[in-house]
């Protein structure tokens, strides 16, 4: 039994002076179904790219099943969905399906594949007169056209509407209960969220956070606490608040005289707020929310970009873009 | 792969305007070429009727695999549908191969179909020179097919459609396609190889036997647009 699916280690990819990928170092183990998250430009095409043997990398070395990318790709142990990946024209989507299942080396039937993908009523449609959500679906089913043991999917649910996206996240389900390891990458956190066990974030290139969705909301503060303070109620210094326990950020605005509204992302709620009360201080409207995948990836990456000194966050400003077009 | 090759030829029959310009256009030209010179004079030494019948066969052929190749895959690098066949098990070539598999299928119609109109028209040759012209002429449209495949892969789809239009008009032009070369035109032309692949056709002349030279000259040409083909293929590839 091969415990590594996927290994990718010391790997640098560089296009001109631009570092796509810069030391990445991962490892993908059987039956995990892990979402590959990144503002637009994190290198995440480039790394499936390099994954799947497309590109070659500049440093270190990437292996599949452990050996090299193509191999695995001519076993027959590799399906892929690429967000570039075209369909030939002037033919039927069950005639492109079973070119899939027939140059597969473990190629299933013609009639499962369609039902899986959810494309029967589709299969004697010509491919070219088909809407982008539909062409999504029928990529889908050439990448899971064979027996294969690693699907690979670049933002599989692009130009799928809400209702489509429910179902193709319940295919990729049932592909993650028969045992395949699924490996996704998505700008729509609410997928990594639901889906995956497992999450990798991806920034300029960096793999910067590891972990199940609950980890990587934990890392980012888990916790956020709002509330104001009335001048009335008395006086108090910013700075207490800012020695209180567990605190990782804090933001105060005064935009009504008198009012002062508190944000604070904490590690510990409970003993951030019982050392609001230690303080002296009297919280009106006290609220405190779990923070969501797509604020503790907001978070990580804004700080990487605050350390780096370099971007505002204009990458995070794209993702939650992103996000909003997924809600529309 | 032969599943591939199936569905190429197939998706190119449906393809309405491939019938309308490789098939239905030189067969209308030939008509109105033949009508053009009057029944009665010679071209190139030839009968009219023979003369074009041969220079639209070759011309419905060049068109029938430049369109077919080029356009094709530098469409289909552009779609991505290049790079999806990389992800199969099918090996590098198989998609170049199923392409020039496809034309040389899809340029027989476009040569009989002239043919049988030619016969119509009063055009007489003996069985086996009917036969063996439409070998020459079909085996001759693989060195076209070479160099759509280059065209396929050097240029993006917006400039390749006129890179083909230009290339195939000016070969056809100076190639005595629309009317013989004589004189300078023909020392040119013996760098040309639509005019070497319209020589092919001299061996139905009595006296004439298959012109060596011209069959030298298309080697060479194929020779060279696969190289480039080759090598601008390894680029694309290195390319993703």
């Amino acid at each position: 039994m091969v415990t590594e699916v996927a290994a990718f280690r010391g790997v640098g990819k560089s296009y001109g002076r631009v570092r796509a990928v810069d030391g990445l170092d991962l490892v993908l183990r059987p039956g995990e179904t892990v979402a590959l998250l990144g503002p637009n430009g994190a290198g995440k095409s480039t790394s499936l790219d390099l994954l799947l043997g497309l590109r070659e990398p500049d440093r270190g070395s990437v292996t599949l099943f452990g050996g090299a990318p193509r191999a695995a790709i001519e076993a027959g142990r590799v399906g892929a969905m690429l967000q570039s990946g075209g369909l030939m024209s002037d033919v039927k989507v069950r005639e492109l399906v079973r070119l899939a299942c027939d140059v597969h080396p473990r190629g299933r039937s013609v009639t499962g594949v369609l039902t899986d993908a959810g494309i029967t009523e589709l299969a004697e449609r010509r491919v070219d007169k088909l809407s982008g959500g539909q062409e999504q679906r029928v990529r889908f089913a050439l990448a899971i056209a064979g027996d294969n043991d690693l699907i690979v999917l670049d933002e599989p649910t692009t130009g799928m509407d809400v209702g489509v996206r429910q179902s193709f996240w319940a295919s990729m389900r049932a592909q993650a209960d028969a045992g395949r390891t699924v490996l996704f990458a998505t700008h729509y956190l609410e997928e990594a969220d639901s889906i995956a066990d497992r999450v990798l974030v991806l920034h300029r290139g960096r793999l910067i956070a590891d972990g199940t969705s609950a980890e990587i909301k934990a890392r980012a503060g888990a916790r956020r606490i709002a509330f104001e303070l009335h001048d009335a109620d008395g006086g108090f210094e910013e700075s207490v608040l800012r020695t209180l326990p567990g605190v990782s950020s804090l933001d105060v605005t005064a935009r009504v005289p008198g009012t002062r509204t508190v944000r604070i992302r904490t590690a510990d709620a409970d003993a951030t707020v019982a050392g609001i009360y230690r303080a002296g201080l009297y919280p009106r409207g006290l609220e405190v929310t779990g923070v969501g995948l797509e604020q503790a990836f907001l978070t990580i990456t804004g700080e990487l970009d605050r350390e780096d000194g370099g971007g505002t966050g204009t990458d995070s400003a794209d993702v939650a873009g992103a996000e909003k077009e997924s809600v529309r | 792969m032969t599943t591939l090759i199936r569905l190429e030829i197939l998706r190119t029959l449906r393809n309405r305007r491939y019938l309308l310009f490789t098939i239905a256009y030189p067969a209308l030209m030939y008509f109105f070429f033949i009508n053009a010179y009057g029944s009665t004079s010679l071209a190139g030494g030839l009968p009219v009727k023979t003369y074009f019948m041969v220079s639209m066969a070759t011309f419905g052929a060049v068109g029938a695999v430049l369109t077919g190749s080029a356009q094709r895959i530098s469409l289909e690098r552009k779609s991505g549908w290049v790079r999806q066949l990389r992800l199969t098990a099918l090996p590098g070539r198989a998609y170049t191969v199923g392409k020039i598999a496809a034309t040389a299928v899809t340029t027989l119609p476009a040569i009989l179909v002239v043919f049988a109109v030619g016969a119509s028209q009063g055009v007489s040759l003996s069985g086996p020179q009917w036969l063996g012209l439409a070998a020459a002429l079909w085996l001759g449209s693989f060195v076209f097919a070479a160099l759509g495949v280059a065209l396929g892969y050097a240029a993006a789809p917006d400039a390749v459609q006129p890179i083909v239009m230009i290339t195939y008009m000016a070969m056809a032009l100076l190639g005595g396609t629309w009317f013989p070369v004589s004189g300078s035109l023909e020392r040119f032309a013996r760098f040309n190889p639509v005019y070497l692949y319209n020589e092919l056709a001299t061996f139905t002349q009595p006296g004439h036997s298959l012109d060596t030279v011209a069959v030298a000259g298309l080697a060479a040409f194929l020779v060279v647009f696969t190289a480039a083909a080759a090598a601008l293929y390894r680029r694309d590839t290195r390319q993703a």
